[in-house]
């Protein structure tokens, strides 16, 4: 391989590891990097012909192709996973279709081209610099190096610890205060940057671009290396590009022997790869998951701060209004009314226990009070001011729940997953960047954070298995670890939805102390189970839902002796039992 | 713009359009029946109409009219190919990641790079074979013989050609009355209940896997279809399916998301705005793509229920 090769492969690596951060770190499913590889070559080229000093021309085209990302992912926020992925698809198709559509400007399928190698030119130091290819060898390496430096930074700091929550899916990552959209938007915008600057890299040291360097086979390619990489972070796309590094040579030497053109059997291999990378994703994540989990450093609770639960306490304000406020909730599915007009407090200091048979409406009321869905009328107040719908904006105001599937994040333990939470806690701006630079401001914020997670694990009495992973918990366990992971969020409002289910009698006293210690401490707790003596053991007050309406509410004796809701409800219970 | 240029490109459209209906209604049923985009769509139009040519012409085609009998065998070969081809993508590279009736979660990054994989296999593969650039697809439906001249005149010195009537009264019949057979049989009930509401479609399951499976032949048979209604005009490229799959994707897309009617319109919609566009003096040619793919971006971002859309796009 000669050194303008590998030069070449390191500026697409850079592509690769912009792309790793979206796809890898974020879970987003990105298939058009290609589209910015494209925006940073094509640019750059473009607009150094127009006589603009080359460093400008690739920082221009770099912005340009980072501010696509971002406006990208600022037009698909409400996108699922499935609709990104077509549309960045698509953008590299279009991306494509322009540069063979406008050859007046793009050069036609021979692309354009500049003189190498490039000589940097400065007239006020009145020296001459010549970029040779051994000097772009030694960039490309840095940008690199750099690059996997910065992932595995991030990956270690808040940012991953959200990034985590948007790979177990949006929905979980707003419920625990990610902001996923802006997430999204710089992740996406970082993505593009890098595989601008790859781009760009590669144009200035081939001194060529064609449409055919960037069109949405490299997508595909670059996605293949990034895939192949699995779960191991970041070495994981290195290793994955080495296997599409190696592919044209692979496919050159078989097209030549069954004489085929090359530029098909290279298609055909990377059809091969994508589905070689697809079949291996779960079995080899799962058989490399030992290794990785004995790779991550462990974050140990820091003394003093791990029996103590100073972190979680919450000035609650008493005066006035109840923390949170429902008035007229009503939600139709179809022609059934899930919420029939319900109105419902909950106060501070206070476990109050939503009962009622299947499809009552238990659920569809902590999704309208977690924000996680729109009512067609009513109002959600918190603290004396109405908060519209969206989980995270909720639990920026303080209302935080736990599902009601367990939902843990792959691959984490328990300290960090409970960080996830706290992260919502300690929101501060630039914590993700301050934490990229090392600052000693973002040795606090991680103190901080450790901290917080520290105490929700003392609350739900999971201290000991904070180094544990969390695959390894039993369900009762990791149910208590959801507890704690919302009540981390600092939320002085807790929805838990049946945090009952499958734990152990003696779990269950854990998850009732905790319970009832957060009231103390002011927090307003609601809690929807099945289980009526675990009600009667937790609950300060116990409404009774039917059909999307209160049945009764009221203390959990005078509940019990209502002849309304032993008919409609507890009579049922004991037919049933 | 003259009227002459603008019937001419509102005929040619028309025709261009049908054929992207045709690939957007199986694009549409199948969405409405999974909640997957079958993104190998544009690679079963054109890899079906290769194979049918492999099939009964051999890899070296020459674009002459086929006799009687080559012609019965290319249609069937390749509206049996776009069939097979279409259940076998869904088989072997989407289904493994496809959550049916809630069973599983859906896995989106599984699918969609199966799918597009399949396609990529399917025009690379074919691609070893037709190792030309394009070729000239023979008219196995014989439209340019429904006059002599095999064009019409139209004011202002332009004509059209005349196959273009044919391709129009062909696929809108076939599209119709595939819109009514599916509308009566399981699978029309089964697209009803989806298209309404999918959750509770999926709650009572009604998407049962041989309906998924029929959907997908269905759409295969349609794509085969559009292929031989398409191939003829113009030499033919391997790589051209995906612009058209994409293409047809967006005419679902103008149509309301998962309307069956939609996508047929949309079809037409963005034939003919195309083919104005290309007529057009300022534009040209060179918009042809250009205009529909960021078209469907700009749809993507801004309103990915579809442009007649009310249901909202579920967020994972």
């Amino acid at each position: 391989m000669s050194v303008i090769e590998v030069a070449s492969d390191l500026y697409l690596l850079l592509a690769v590891l912009g792309l790793a951060a979206s796809v890898q770190y974020a879970g987003l499913p990105i298939l058009g990097q290609g589209a910015f590889v494209a925006v940073g070559g094509f640019g750059t080229v473009l607009l150094a012909q127009h006589g603009m000093p080359l460093g400008i021309a690739v920082l221009l085209s770099v912005l340009i192709a980072g501010a696509a990302g971002y406006l990208l992912a600022l037009g698909a926020a409400r996108l699922s996973g499935a609709a990104l992925a077509l549309a960045t698809w698509v953008l590299a198709w279009l991306v494509q279709a322009i540069l063979i559509a406008f050859p007046s400007t793009f050069g036609g399928g021979q692309g354009l081209t500049r003189s190498t190698p490039t000589h940097l030119v400065s007239p006020w130091l009145g020296v001459t610099l010549t970029i040779t290819p051994v000097a772009h060898l030694v960039i490309g390496a840095l940008l690199c190096a750099l690059a996997l430096l910065a992932l595995w930074r991030m990956d270690r700091g808040p940012v991953g610890l959200e990034l985590a929550a948007m790979r177990s899916g949006p929905g979980l990552a707003a419920s625990l205060g990610v902001p996923v959209g802006a997430r999204r938007r710089s992740v996406l915008a970082v993505s593009a940057s890098l595989g601008a600057l790859g781009g760009a890299g590669g144009a200035v040291l081939l001194g060529t671009i064609a449409p055919t360097d960037v069109s949405p086979l490299l997508s595909l390619q670059l996605l293949v290396a990034v895939l192949l990489g699995g779960s191991l972070r970041p070495f994981g796309p290195v290793l994955g590009f080495a296997v599409v590094a190696a592919l044209p040579h692979l496919a050159d030497a078989i097209a030549s022997g069954a004489n085929v053109p090359q530029e098909r059997m290279r298609g055909a291999l990377t059809a091969l790869l994508l589905v070689v990378a697809l079949a291996a994703r779960r079995p080899a994540g799962a058989l490399l998951s030992p290794v990785i989990s004995r790779l991550q450093l462990r974050r140990q609770p820091l003394p003093g701060t791990s029996t103590s639960d100073r972190a979680l306490t919450r000035v609650v304000n008493t005066d006035g209004e109840p923390p949170l406020v429902a008035r007229n909730l009503t939600v139709n599915f179809g022609a059934v009314h899930a919420l029939d007009g319900l109105s419902l407090e909950l106060r501070a200091g206070e476990v109050h226990a939503i009962v009622g048979p299947n499809g009552s409406g238990k659920t569809t009321l902590l999704r309208v009070l977690s924000g996680a869905m729109t009512p067609a009328a009513g109002e959600v107040r918190i603290d004396g001011t109405a908060v519209p719908s969206g989980q995270s904006t909720r639990v920026r105001a303080g209302v935080a729940r736990t599902p009601q599937r367990t939902v843990l994040l792959p691959g984490m333990d328990s300290l960090s997953e409970v960080s996830v939470g706290a992260r919502a806690a300690v929101r501060t701006p630039g914590a993700g960047t301050r934490h990229l630079a090392v600052t000693p401001q973002s040795r606090r914020d991680d103190e901080q954070l450790t901290a917080g997670a520290s105490a929700a694990l003392h609350l739900v009495g999971l201290s000991e298995r904070s180094g544990l992973s969390t695959g390894s918990l039993g369900a009762g366990e990791q149910r208590l670890l959801q507890v704690a992971r919302a009540a981390a969020t600092g939320a002085h409002v807790l929805l838990l939805d049946e945090p009952a289910a499958g734990t152990t009698p003696a779990e269950r006293r854990r998850l009732i102390a905790a319970i009832r210690n957060l009231a103390d401490r002011g927090v307003a707790v609601c809690v929807v189970e099945h289980d009526m003596r675990f009600v009667g053991a937790v609950a300060d007050r116990v409404t009774v839902l039917e059909s999307g309406r209160v049945l009764a509410s009221g203390d959990p004796a005078t509940i019990r002796r209502n002849p309304e809701v032993r008919r409609a409800y507890l009579g049922d219970d004991v037919e049933s039992a | 713009m003259s009227g002459g240029v603008f019937l001419q490109a509102v005929i040619t459209g028309l025709a261009v359009g049908i054929v992207y209906g045709l690939v957007a209604l199986g694009f549409t049923m199948v969405y409405a029946l999974t909640r997957v985009y079958a993104l190998a769509h544009g690679d079963i139009v054109v890899g079906s109409v290769f194979i049918g040519v492999l099939a009964v012409l051999g890899s070296t085609p020459i674009a002459s009219t086929p006799s009687g009998m080559d012609s019965v065998w290319l249609v069937l070969v390749v509206l049996g190919a776009g069939a097979a081809l279409s259940a076998a993508v869904y088989a072997v590279a989407m289904r493994p990641f496809i959550g049916i009736a809630g069973a599983r979660a859906a896995d989106a990054v599984g699918w969609v790079t199966g799918a597009i994989a399949a396609g990529l296999a399917i025009r690379e593969v074919l691609g070893l074979v037709f190792t030309r650039e394009a070729y000239a697809i023979p008219d196995a439906l014989h439209l340019s013989a429904l006059n002599g001249s095999g064009v019409v005149s139209l004011p202002g010195d332009t004509t059209v050609q005349v196959r273009f009537f044919g391709v129009f009264v062909i696929g809108l019949i076939v599209a119709l009355i595939t819109q009514q057979l599916l509308m009566r049989g399981k699978l029309g009930l089964a697209l009803r209940a989806s298209s309404d509401d999918p959750e509770t479609a999926g709650l009572l399951g009604v998407p049962v896997e041989r309906l998924v499976l029929l959907a997908f032949v269905v759409a295969g048979a349609l794509a085969g279809l559009a292929g031989l209604l398409d191939a003829p005009g113009r030499p033919l490229s391997l790589d051209a399916g995906v612009i058209l799959g994409l293409k047809a994707i967006a005419a679902a897309y103008i149509g309301r998301l998962g309307s069956l009617h939609g996508a047929l319109l949309g079809g037409l919609v963005l034939g003919v705005g195309e083919q104005l566009a290309v007529a057009w003096p300022t534009l040209g040619a060179e918009y042809a793509d250009v205009m529909p793919l960021a078209l469907l971006v700009a749809i993507l971002a801004l309103r990915p229920e579809g442009l007649r859309g009310h249901v909202a796009e579920p967020v994972e």
